[in-house]
């Protein structure tokens, strides 16, 4: 199987005046066309900054070091500016956290919708017109014609993301980045939204990332799971696999700070003890050694991704066959 | 709309109204006189003047018939140019002040606005530094040493320009040029800042993630957005550059506006310094209207009646 989005050993740093921050430390990671694949992790572990590093999107200061991200075959990383503009808000879409400051205040979000339908497909005005109609009608905005004159700050949040939904799918993607699509949303309206995606990816075909902070998201809405920490994949898999049995003890970390997950009902991570890692100078082996209850001398080498089981790898040593078991603390290998 | 400008015209004649009788009685309040002078003048004499030009009735009644006219467009006659009214003054000053004040306005916003853009768009690099450094300059140098630095080197030294009056249009540079180049820097400089805080926000990565063509992103959703902080200057800017500065005035020798006042002043010409006060606080606040006309244009966000934050 070719995947749709290929990403392989993606580097990426934040070049400021106080040195050179390491967000992103050789992400790898596949999305399969239609499928769903969610990213957790704390903040700061670099969820953000993996997407925006793909669409070259990166603030200022923000720099590919290394790595690949093959989009059908072609690496967005080496496309020329031009084609990579095509190919954003086209096959590729985006939705953004804040849905109060992601859209331009002084446009119309109808105007907002058809700039991006004129940018990518060679029909009219009218017709771009027509499409806007179709896709708030789609993503159930209620009297799409009239709403389309109207200005974001007539609209509530989640109506706003509905607006952004509909300019992201305009061209109907083949990918869709969602990045914490629900987090600025109240509860009731967080599932609307994901509902909706999900309704739209059965109707679209259209792959999707999700990242989000919240397992309960990542049980109910996605297929894969890819969980990050200090810039790093530390554990990537089914997300049946993962949570029958995660083999990392970060992810275990997560999964037990969630109070009940058979009736979660969108509870956020509570954090595990300690802090995460600063990333001016990151620890030279796994970055959550200093916080990890089962880290050992060995720890401070840096992992290989091993398999765990069927579907499912984690960045920990304790899964290499020479480690030892049952677990000592600060154990030598 | 139509409740809204009369709002605003009925606040704009309280305004107006709390002006003029602040300038009215600070003026009076000043010691001394129109008609005093070192000059001994007949004490028959003074009173024959003072009785002509109702100084010699009490204040209030002064005041009264001074109002009356203000409102039914007389400024009264000037107390110093026998036969001329203060109206005629201020219309023999307007063209030229107007003139020099609107292509200063002009320039100030056609060359301060493009380099703002080219500095924020070039941030940290050659022309953005070249850029704010003149325009740091251009704050930081008072106008009237601009003008006789200009004048020593492009009139008298290059003879590319004349040294005083407007009569050839290269008259016009050498003012125009002193007149707007604090305020172009300034607007350099706004511009500048604002486009690079509008360029960081959430909506213009949306922008870019849409895919959109770089000269869209920057005009249709940059520029738009980091012109309303400037809309909020551009107002008391044009007020001050179409009413004059009488410093400019007096230094190219033009025959302004800003130099009635100036002599008005020194002669304590009563009602030549009242009606340019009230003149100039009447553009300044017809500035401010079309300055809030302007908002609502630009930004959906707000309502009539109600003020940018
Ligand atoms: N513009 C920037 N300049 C410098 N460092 C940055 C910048 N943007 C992100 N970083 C750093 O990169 C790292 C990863 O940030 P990122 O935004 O990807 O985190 P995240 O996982 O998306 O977190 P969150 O859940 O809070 O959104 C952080 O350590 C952050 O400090
Ligand atoms: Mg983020």
């Amino acid at each position: 199987m070719t995947a749709l989005l290929d990403v392989d050993g993606l580097t990426t740093s934040f070049f400021t005046r106080r040195g050179e921050v390491k967000s992103v430390r050789g992400v790898s990671f596949r999305v399969a066309a239609g499928e769903t694949l969610g990213i957790v992790g704390e903040s700061g572990s670099g969820k953000s900054v993996t997407c925006m590093s793909i669409l070259r999107l990166l603030k200022t200061g923000g720099k590919v070091v290394s790595g690949r991200a093959l989009f059908e075959g072609r690496d967005l990383l080496a496309l020329d500016e031009d084609e990579m503009s095509d190919l954003r808000g086209n096959a590729i879409g985006m939705i953004f956290q804040d849905p109060m400051t992601s859209l331009n205040p002084t446009l119309t979000v109808g105007e907002q919708v058809i700039e991006t339908i004129i940018r990518h497909r060679p029909v009219s005005r009218a017709a771009a017109r027509q499409r806007a109609i179709e896709l708030f009608d789609m993503v159930r905005i209620p009297s799409p014609e009239a709403r389309l004159r109207a200005y974001p700050h007539e609209f509530s949040g989640g109506m706003r993301q509905r607006v952004m939904i509909a300019i992201a799918l305009a061209c109907e993607p083949k990918l869709l980045i969602a990045d914490e699509p629900t987090t600025a949303l109240d509860v009731t309206i967080q599932r609307q939204i994901l509902v909706l995606l999900k309704e739209l990816q059965a109707k679209l075909g259209m792959a999707i990332i999700l990242i989000t902070h919240d397992l309960g998201i990542i049980v109910e809405f996605t297929d894969r799971m890819l969980v990050m920490y200090g810039g790093q994949v530390m554990e990537e898999g089914l997300v049946t696999a993962v949570f029958r049995q995660p083999a990392h003890p970060y992810t275990r970390g997560l999964i037990a700070a969630i109070p009940n997950i058979a009736d979660d009902n969108g509870q956020r991570l509570r954090p595990i003890p300690g802090s995460p890692p600063d990333m001016h100078d990151p620890p030279p082996g796994c970055p959550f050694a200093p916080r990890c209850p089962e880290a050992m001398l060995q720890c401070r080498v840096p992992a290989p991704m091993i398999q765990a089981a069927i579907g499912q790898s984690s960045r920990c040593w304790r899964l290499h066959p020479d480690a030892p078991r049952p677990v000592e603390q600060d154990g030598r290998p | 709309m139509i409740a809204y400008l009369a709002q605003r015209l009925a606040l704009m004649l309280a305004t107006l109204f709390a002006i003029i009788t602040l300038t009215f009685f600070l003026m009076h309040a000043v010691p001394g006189g129109p008609f005093v002078s070192d000059k001994m003048m007949a004490p028959e004499i003074a009173a024959a003047i003072n009785a002509k030009f109702h100084l010699d009735e009490p204040l209030w009644q002064q005041y009264l018939a001074y109002l009356g006219g203000v409102f039914t467009f007389d400024l009264g006659p000037s107390f110093k140019y026998p036969g001329m009214s203060v109206n005629q003054m201020i219309a023999s000053g307007l063209p030229t002040t107007a003139k020099v004040g609107l292509l200063a306005l002009l320039s100030v916003i056609a060359l301060g606005v493009p380099l703002g853009v080219v500095a924020a768009l070039n941030r940290n690099r050659w022309p953005d530094t070249a850029v704010m450094a003149i325009a740091t300059i251009g704050v930081a140098i008072p106008s009237y040493v601009i003008a006789t630095l200009a004048l020593y080197v492009f009139a008298m030294r290059l003879k590319l320009v004349p040294t005083f009056g407007i009569d050839d249009w290269r008259g016009y540079f050498l003012p125009v040029f002193a007149l707007s180049g604090f305020w172009l820097s300034y607007v350099a400089r706004l511009t500048r800042s604002s486009l690079i805080e509008t360029m960081l926000t959430d909506y213009m990565t949306t922008a870019r993630a849409k895919g959109l063509r770089p000269g869209q992103i920057l005009f249709k959703h940059g520029l738009r957005n980091s012109l309303i902080p400037l809309v909020t200057v551009i107002g008391p800017v044009a007020a001050n550059l179409l009413t004059g500065s009488f410093v400019i005035e007096q230094i190219f020798a033009l025959p302004g506006i800003g130099r009635h006042f100036v002599l008005a002043i020194t002669n304590r010409d009563y009602t030549a310094i009242m009606g340019i006060t009230i003149f100039y606080a009447v553009v300044l606040m017809v500035m401010i209207l079309l300055v809030d006309l302007a908002y609502l244009a630009l930004d959906p966000r707000i309502k009539f009646g109600a003020r940018h934050p």
